[in-house]
């Protein structure tokens, strides 16, 4: 399975901004992670961030040309912002996931609204940096679930 | 060692689960759902209590008193905002004592609850706590969160 792991605004700062929030891990240790837990799954991961919209609208649309299985993507700020992030998912008929290391709905309430949400196959929020792992842990089985849905 | 204990708790609403069917999530009932995170916290070695209510006075019992003898807490709140009779409060309150005592709580639904038209079911709010989050995965949104609550468990 070829999977997209999409990251992004301030992502890249993980390990040293608010790590009471985000936890001290580093993107290179969760990105290593998740490769790793896919070779072992037999997927493709290929993990990525940025902190441009159009970047990830971007990557998006290469996930749809080229036919990538499953989306994980933790699109952080933009998540309650990007109306361009929303469309480009929607136009995507992979599985998708939208990932969060802190729980939003527990957080200010201007990130209580996600943009993302409805237009994903599902929510994991809050697991920490872990969570990362756990879902492409379970994307095999998810993307049976899936297939059979369709 | 004795093996670390995980109230999975299932509310109002959810006995029947044949309208999961019609969303796309299979064929699930109560059962199913079960047996399926009795064979997932056996593999981690977690004890399991596996619970359902209708009944308010209930399910405020498990979660205000016997919670005491959990270690975590795996909670499908369902529909509560619905126009049932549950008190949201009786959620709220309760997860907050628990995250307090620093055990995990995760809230999980079967399905995707934003793409409901998202009037029906809202996330449990219980600011400023620790509390994960696993929506629309079907049977594995349960899966994802035994195996999250297995992974804080083993860290605390």
């Amino acid at each position: 399975m070829n999977i997209y792991v999409i990251n992004g605004p301030n992502i890249n700062l993980l390990g040293t901004r608010e790590p009471e929030i985000y936890g001290k891990e580093t993107l290179k240790s969760i990105s290593k992670k998740c490769i790793q837990q896919g070779l072992k799954d037999g997927h493709e991961v290929k993990f990525m961030q940025s902190n441009y919209e159009g970047e990830i609208v971007e990557w998006i649309q290469n996930a749809i040309t080229e036919k990538v299985d499953a989306i994980v993507i933790n699109a952080a700020a933009y998540t309650h912002t990007s109306i361009a992030i929303h469309d480009a998912l929607k136009s995507y008929s992979g599985f998708k996931i939208e990932l969060h290391i802190s729980n939003p709905h527990l957080r200010e309430t201007f990130r209580h609204v996600s943009y993302i949400s409805s237009v994903v196959d599902a929510i994991v929020a809050g697991l920490g940096a872990d969570g990362y792992s756990h879902v492409i842990e379970l994307l095999t089985d998810l993307q049976k679930r899936y297939k059979q849905k369709k | 060692m004795k093996n670390k204990q995980v109230l999975i708790m299932n509310g109002p609403g959810l006995s029947d689960l044949s309208n999961f069917n019609e969303m796309g999530y299979g064929h699930l009932t109560l059962d199913i759902v079960r047996k399926k995170c009795a064979e997932t916290c056996k593999i981690f070695g977690l004890t399991m209590d596996f619970r359902q209510t209708d009944d308010e006075a209930e399910l405020s019992r498990f979660l205000q008193d016997d919670i005491e003898d959990f270690d975590a807490l795996i909670i499908n709140p369902a529909g509560y905002s619905h126009s049932s009779s549950v008190d949201f409060t009786i959620y709220s309150s309760a997860i907050k004592m628990i995250t307090r005592q620093k055990k995990p709580v995760i809230e999980v639904h079967i399905s995707n609850i934003f793409q409901q038209g998202g009037e029906n079911t809202k996330p449990i709010q219980v600011p400023k706590c620790e509390v994960g989050f696993v929506s629309g995965l079907g049977i594995h949104s349960y899966d994802l969160a035994i195996r999250a609550v297995n992974k804080k468990l083993r860290k605390n």
